[in-house]
């Protein structure tokens, strides 16, 4: 029963986040009824399912408020701001409501019984507006038909003080409408008498009002005017081109349409437009089951273990392949070749298998920026890129942390009050943009406000202050905006609820590193400041050159590298400056043997790997290269936990196992090192 | 496996470190390994030895003259590499230690168990479940979770007492 209530549990939680983005998207878009009707739906899953396993508060709960999203989808009740805000404490009361442990606790039961008589006051609203908004409209009746009038007016009409423009006027005002004036009974204009009325009209109206309505307009020339009120169908066939068109044929050709034409019409017209209904419904409806049966449940143990398997085939394969290297067997070659392909094909569908995309994660944000801006009183437009972005769900998980921070940073100390952003000439709504996407082989995730920005002046002395970094040190802006990553370093004047309650943005780094992710800041006084965060596509393997200093075997990250150089082993040690000469441009350059404490080589030829540091080239020096390798990234285990020089280790195909150097860490490592 | 269970067994592994024997209770040997090259990982503490590949896993190893204070040794064709099971706060981390020989599986009892004497003793006591005698030789019996846990600066010798046995100053 227990796993069970589990599966329930995960479910429910499951199902309460995609309420919340539906929710979400109801506020941005209240019209939409697909997005009611998705609300009700998810609600009335979730009923039905803590009905089934005995979570009776929950389905009891969820059903009166099931019962608002039912009234609203009827036109029972119109969908507002405080009903949507009910919804959401709702929201976060089920959350409350999975756990049973909370239900002994009095604020539970507070909140609770509030909410319960919140949503009982919006189900049966006792208040006289109520009355008043159903009275206004008495006569709807909530389904349109299309009716076909024919006002012939007496040729005497005007005599009587009647305008039968007027009355078409009011006729129109029904709802939607198609006149045809008939001028063919107009006389030659010798024969005119301008008392007389000669026009007459057919109408095709519309309207969700009863036919005696329309006999209203016309009840005081219906005595002496023929009139012909007919209904069509049940349909607004006022608004179907097809048929409008054809009655417009048929009026140009025969001067005067006619109730039998018109009939016959409407008839073809009706019978197409159910067609069409039908039609749209089956796709909705293959529509979904396309979409139930695109995915389905596995539990994440599964997922790893079969990762594990595949990495532990890609290391198998690349001894096969290696074996059948060295010893030259007739007829192995071609099989290696083909389980290497049937290898690799695997390995990139596993490996996809675990990416899920970004979008719940982004969803929570949403509801966050909703709530900080009633709290700090900040209107803010939240706009998500790239939700669609697919990621490792361990990275995923560990991102919700330092991405909420750095948003609630954003909303916090970035944009401004309403009034100073007006003073500086900006919109008074702030604007937030989340976007993620691909960049070569790892994913860009962005936070952009349009806010204060950061005032590196004011960086740098508040670390001089805080004794971070020395006062006579000449530093770059972007070395200066850095500074906010370090640990003790916290720029907030005031302490708010929001943000600064002590964990700073090196905590946010500290996070982001540990998924092998980077973050960088840039920042424009005054206009806005950008969080850039860079993260791997996967955890668990990456593309790398596969080099060897000291016969030891290391691989490099493919990403970091930009070129490869053959460099005279005379150059090398024979610089003091550290800095090489390479192409035309002097760049600076770590030897690795040195740097790991190693004998010089003896060999005439080194290779210098030239990789990307923060915007610069660095040289690395190694013995060998020798060439390109997948590797499966394992952990070094926590008694290296403090050693992240290497990101971990991988293992070749003949079992020796090779460090994957993390060439950041490396060159921040030995530059501070060096300047020590 | 629970716990009750393990404390059950009287089984111990007794290895030699130099002249001293230690054991180590069985519930925390995975495996016992003939020594293999090990692939060594520049800056890492000194008793961290590298990693090798344990049937498709990274396996850091630790050589256990130098954590335990002693000095290194060359390695010989008894020279055996011990896969533990450490628990470190709640978690279980695989980790190998380098030793000079594997004894033998002896059975203690807890009663036989003796607490090690306060005063001379050269050994913290946190690291040190007790001692036993086996066959007129006085075993060490290791509390192999303290003794190899992750923590770089773990020395079980107290530093005062180490002119006794160390020939050279390891760090």
């Amino acid at each position: 029963m227990d796993s069970f209530r589990k599966k329930f549990i995960e479910e429910a939680t499951e199902l309460i986040d995609k309420l919340e983005v539906a929710l979400l998207d109801l506020e941005k878009n209240p019209e939409d009824e697909t997005l009611v009707q998705q609300v009700f739906r998810i609600m009335h899953t979730l009923k039905g399912n803590s009905a089934m396993f005995g979570f009776e508060l929950i389905d009891n709960f969820t059903h009166n408020l099931e019962t608002i999203y039912d009234q609203i989808r009827n036109n029972e009740l119109e969908l507002s701001k405080p009903i949507l805000d009910v919804t959401f404490a709702c929201v976060d009361h089920l959350k409350s409501m999975l756990d049973e442990q909370n239900y002994n606790d009095p604020d539970f039961k507070t909140i609770h019984s509030g909410l319960v008589e919140k949503i009982d006051a919006i189900i049966n609203p006792q208040k006289p507006e109520g009355k008043v908004e159903s009275n206004s409209k008495p006569e709807a009746k909530g389904v349109t038909s299309t009716y076909y009038i024919l006002f012939e007016p007496n040729a005497d009409i005007f005599k009587n003080g009647t305008n039968p423009l007027y009355l078409l006027d009011e006729l129109c005002s029904l709802g939607d409408y198609k006149v045809f004036a008939h001028f063919n009974r107009v006389p030659q204009i010798a024969e005119i008498n301008p008392d007389e009325c000669y026009t007459y009209w057919e109408v095709l109206l519309a309207t969700d009002k009863d036919e005696s309505v329309i006999h209203d307009v016309f009840i005081f020339v219906e005595s002496d005017s023929t009139l012909e009120i007919q209904k069509l169908g049940e349909e607004n066939l006022v608004a179907d081109q097809t048929f409008i068109k054809e009655v417009e044929n048929l009026a140009e050709v025969q001067k005067d349409v006619g109730l039998v034409a018109i009939q016959r019409l409407a008839k073809v017209a009706i019978s197409n437009i159910n067609k069409r209904k039908a039609e749209k419904f089956t796709k909705e409806r293959i529509a979904v089951k396309d979409k139930t049966a695109s995915s389905i449940r596995v539990s994440s143990d599964k997922l790893d273990t079969l990762m594990n398997l595949v990495s532990e085939l890609v290391t198998t394969q690349a001894r096969l392949s290696l074996f059948s290297e060295q010893n030259n067997i007739p007829g192995l070659n071609p099989i290696v070749e083909n389980v290497q392909k049937l290898t690799r094909q695997l390995r990139d569908i596993a490996f996809s298998i675990v990416l899920i995309p970004i979008e719940n994660l982004f969803g929570r944000f949403q509801r966050l920026v909703r709530d900080l801006s009633a709290e700090l009183n900040k209107d803010v437009e939240f706009i998500v890129e790239g939700a669609d972005t697919e990621l490792d769900k361990t990275i995923i998980e560990n991102l919700s942390d330092p991405l909420m921070h750095i948003l609630r940073n954003s909303m916090d100390h970035g944009i401004e009050e309403a009034r100073v952003r007006i003073a500086n000439g900006k919109p008074a709504k702030g604007k937030i943009v989340l976007k993620a996407f691909y960049s070569g082989a790892s994913v860009i995730i962005q936070v952009i406000d349009d806010g204060a920005g950061i005032d590196p002046e004011m960086i740098h002395a508040k670390a001089i202050s805080k004794g971070l970094v020395l006062p006579d040190k000449k530093m770059s802006k972007k070395e200066i905006l850095d500074l906010i990553f370090l640990p003790g370093f916290s720029t907030a004047k005031k302490v708010t609820d929001v943000s600064g309650r002590g964990v700073g943005m090196d905590v946010v780094r500290k996070k982001i590193y540990d998924i092998r992710g980077e973050v960088e800041v840039d920042s424009e006084k005054g206009i806005g400041t950008t969080i850039t965060i860079k993260l791997p596509l996967t955890l668990s393997i990456i593309d790398g050159l596969l080099v060897s200093i000291n016969k030891s075997p290391y691989v490099v990250p493919l990403s970091a590298i930009d070129k490869i150089y053959a460099v005279e082993k005379d150059k090398i040690y024979n610089t003091f400056n550290n800095l090489i000469t390479l192409d035309g441009s002097q760049i600076p350059f770590f030897s690795l043997r040195k740097e790991f404490d190693l004998e010089p080589s003896n060999e005439e030829l080194e290779q210098v790997i030239v990789v990307n540091f923060e915007d610069e080239s660095v040289g690395l020096v190694v013995d060998y290269v020798i060439g390109e390798y997948q590797a499966v990234l394992k952990p070094l285990g926590k008694h290296y936990k403090n050693h992240d020089i290497f990101s971990g280790a991988t293992i070749l195909g003949d079992g020796t196992v090779a460090l994957v150097m993390d060439t950041n860490k490396i060159i921040k490592m030995f530059a501070i090192g060096n300047k020590e | 496996m629970d716990k009750d269970n393990k404390n059950q067994i009287k089984s111990y592994l007794t290895f030699k470190l130099g002249t001293e024997e230690f054991a180590a209770h069985v519930s925390k040997v995975l495996n016992i390994l003939e020594m293999t090259p090990i692939t060594k990982v520049p800056k890492a503490p000194e008793y961290l030895k590298g990693v090798i590949n344990l049937r498709g896993a990274v396996l850091p190893v630790i050589d256990a003259r130098i954590k335990f204070g002693m000095p290194e040794a060359e390695y010989t064709n008894n020279t055996c590499i011990i896969v533990l099971d450490i628990d470190v706060d709640g978690e279980s981390v695989h980790v190998g230690a380098i030793v000079d020989s594997v004894q033998a599986v002896v059975e203690i009892d807890n009663s036989q168990i003796m607490p090690l004497p306060t005063l001379g003793s050269r050994y913290k006591s946190e690291f040190i479940i007790g001692m036993a005698k086996i066959d007129d030789r006085f075993v060490i019996i290791l509390n192999m979770d303290a003794v190899f846990s992750t923590d770089d600066i773990t020395q079980i010798v107290d530093a005062d007492s180490l002119e006794d046995t160390v020939t050279e100053n390891n760090e």
